[in-house]
């Protein structure tokens, strides 16, 4: 019983609820608070917030190809990118390094103690959300090779 | 129960009608893993279920946002039981946490359960990890103060939660973070300073203690960063305390505890040089110094299920994505005397990092570039001398032991044409498992590699291989992956890890097969296993449990809203 009670209750929010940004303020690579929702809030931009780790091998996988795709996206997309790493402080460190390892040309949000990906609900990663005007307007949950190409789609149609 | 489903009704009914004002906004999440397990017979070895073959771990957290306002809670359910060897406190279904939270521009407080980590978290760190069983959130209050861009004060007070209850201790924490750079506005780009206290207030019923009840910590940390260099350091000292000898307080082992980090490093486009070194010395910090223990459990204590921890010391070592570079993995070695050959007291050592693009169109990068990252991670016993009985010990500051654990290591990515990837790494490990868990000392190599076909627009197919020569304990490992990505939404895997060269009496050859797949659809996924799981560490972000060998079926939902 309590569990159908419980799935009602999730039923009854998927009709219901539409996320937003939550109002939350987490660090950039030079230690300066990034408030999400003053800095984010452009209108009518689409903000593209990939949840990565260092140790994460989907998940650079698909910063790596958001990557080779990002300047031809921004011809078309007023759009900016974001990798919002979830490194705790055992491999945060190793962040800075990695991205010029790689040639990223992200900005890069560390959310050291998880504070935004547990306001997100996210329990895996990679995962992705678009926000258009402070609301969460797609979630891309994993990546898989092409994955990058269906994402172009539904921001097209944004 | 009951009075959870009517609040979580009376929530709902709330945000439903706040939103048709658009007012309110109702957010969460539901996750739930559940296995069930199955009787297995491995040469011979039975492995029998446990008495409740089905067991699952369930949490739905709901938040409620109005204006400035958030409140929320996390219900858990880990009904009929929780799944194998996690912490035995999670039982049955209730609440969590909870919170009250009111968040201004420049204040942020916080009643109830909250998560909170000072610098690095060498003093202090609450955090859920649900692969772990950690939730070790403090429920008390606390106040954050940012009068202005540059700088921000944490006060708090609580006590540490532990399965569905709380610790038996308070807890006392402040930490201050100034950020110069921003109120000078420098050219350089960043400089920080931070200095945190925590104090932990557990009384003792031991007669005539030869330590206080408030045992205090502090430490503080520098920041800086200019263009492409940047170095960052914290010290950590918690003051005299008794150390725990076999699970119990030493009345006459009284130490206090210190920690050392270093990190620096160099960047710009194409490279990455990193270093960390760290030295730690009596480092254990818990809400209450005594663990519990769990005589039905194997003789497993609270110290087992990282119950009640205060603080965050992760092993430095690079966290590997393939199956077999995760059977030897490192924990942080903290105070222990088990006899006087094996006598920790902490650790030292470091870890260096290499990471090179060579760029598309160069001599080693040729059509799409090759990317390549070196990891060297070296750690040590701490050099002093020590006596058995009493127990006591002498470190010096400088200078390292005995070798706990090294991995060298080296991964290529490397990406040869539109359709193909490839991906090879080398690893090197030296398991001193003496000193770690007990056991022999085992030098491993692991060769692995791994190619991911892309099929057409939406379809592609991975496959890894992997082989680890061990000279010792149980030898040799090969391992291989397949996995079939029917479309972004859909994929399938099977996976095998073949421990051909186990030549234990008892253990012989085995086989660990995996098969399963995975479907999501916006921010939900459903994932389904079959398989035989190896018994052994499971680690996130360098904290580890240990999980019985055991074979079944599982189940994963998530979702969040």
């Amino acid at each position: 019983m309590k569990y159908y009670s419980i799935f009602f209750l999730l039923l009854i929010n998927f009709v219901f609820s539409q996320s937003k940004l939550p109002n939350l303020s987490i660090n950039n690579l030079n230690n300066q608070k990034i408030n999400l929702n003053e800095t984010y809030n452009e209108a009518d931009k689409i903000y593209v917030f990939s949840f990565w780790a260092t140790w994460c091998a989907p998940c650079i996988e698909e910063l790596n190809a958001l990557n080779e795709v990002y300047d031809e996206w921004k011809t078309e997309l007023n759009l900016e990118i974001i990798a919002v790493s979830t490194d705790d402080s055992r491999t945060q460190k190793r962040v800075k390094p990695l991205l010029n390892g790689k040639g990223w040309d992200f900005e890069v949000l560390l959310d050291t103690n998880q504070d935004l990906k547990r306001a997100l609900g996210i329990v895996n990663i990679p995962y992705t959300i678009v926000v258009k005007n402070g609301e969460i307007v797609h979630i891309q949950n994993g990546f898989t090779p092409g994955s990058e190409d269906e994402l172009h789609l539904k921001l097209e149609s944004l | 129960m009951k009075k959870t489903i009517l609040f979580l009704f009376a929530l709902n009914t709330l945000s439903v009608l706040a939103q048709e004002k658009k007012e309110g906004l109702l957010y969460g999440s539901f996750e739930s893993n559940s296995q069930w397990y199955l009787n297995d017979e491995i040469n011979g070895r039975e492995i029998k279920h446990p008495k409740d073959p089905f067991r699952s771990n369930n949490y739905l957290q709901l938040n409620y946002n109005y204006k400035k306002w958030t409140a929320g809670l996390q219900v858990e359910s880990y009904a009929p039981n929780a799944l194998l060897n996690y912490n035995p406190k999670y039982d049955e279904t209730n609440l969590g946490t909870y919170y009250l939270n009111y968040k201004s521009n420049k204040i942020d407080v916080t009643a109830g359960h909250f998560y909170e980590q000072f610098g690095s978290g060498l003093i202090l760190r609450t955090w859920e990890d649900r692969a772990l069983g950690i939730n070790n959130a403090l429920r008390g209050g606390r106040v954050k103060y940012s009068p202005t861009d540059y700088l921000v004060f944490t006060g708090l007070y609580g006590r540490q939660r532990t399965g569905f209850d709380v610790a038996n201790s308070d807890i006392f924490g402040f930490n201050s973070e100034f950020n110069i750079s921003s109120l000078f506005k420098t050219e350089v780009s960043d400089v920080t300073i931070g200095a945190s206290y925590v104090g932990r207030d557990e009384k003792t019923t031991i007669a005539n203690p030869k330590f206080k009840s408030l045992t205090n910590a502090f430490s503080g940390r520098l920041n800086f960063s200019h263009n492409s260099f940047y170095v960052s350091t914290e010290y950590a000292y918690k003051s005299e305390d008794a150390v725990i000898v076999n699970n119990k307080i030493d009345n006459n082992f009284i130490k206090p505890g210190n920690a050392i980090l270093i990190n620096f490093g160099y960047s710009q486009k194409n490279l990455g040089l990193d270093a960390t070194l760290r030295r730690m010395e009596n480092m254990s910090f818990y809400s209450e110094r005594e663990p519990d223990l769990y005589i039905e459990n194997g003789g497993s204590t609270s110290y087992n299920f990282n119950d009640k921890i205060v603080n965050y010391l992760p092993a430095l070592t690079k966290q590997h994505h393939f199956n077999l570079a995760n059977i030897y993995v490192y924990q942080v070695q903290k105070i222990e005397i088990p006899d006087p050959a094996i006598a920790k007291i902490g650790e030292i050592g470091g870890q260096f990092d290499i990471f090179y693009n060579f760029e598309k169109g160069s001599a080693l990068g040729g059509k799409h570039g090759t990317k390549v990252s070196v990891n060297i991670a070296d750690w040590y016993n701490l050099d002093g001398s020590y006596n058995y009985f009493p127990p006591s010990y002498d470190a010096k500051f400088f200078g390292s032991g005995k070798k706990y654990f090294s991995d060298y290591n080296l991964e290529i990515t490397k990406k040869i044409n539109d359709k193909l990837q490839g991906n090879f790494a080398y690893i090197n490990q030296y398991v001193n498992q003496k000193f770690l868990n007990g056991g022999s000392l085992v030098k491993t190599n692991i060769l692995a590699a791994d190619a991911t076909y892309k099929i057409n627009k939406t379809q592609s197919v991975r496959l890894q291989g992997e082989h680890m020569w061990a000279d010792s304990d149980k030898k040799n490992w090969a391992g291989a992956t397949l996995e079939f990505y029917y479309n972004p939404k859909l994929s399938f895997y099977v996976w095998d890890m073949y421990n051909y060269g186990n030549d234990k009496v008892g253990e012989g050859k085995v086989h660990y097969y995996n098969v399963g797949g995975s479907y999501r659809k916006g921010a939900s996924r459903v994932a389904l296993n079959y398989g035989r799981q190896r018994g052994g560490l499971v680690c996130v972000g360098g904290v580890c449990r240990f999980v019985p060998e055991s074979k079944g079926v599982s189940i994963s939902l998530s979702t969040s809203f």
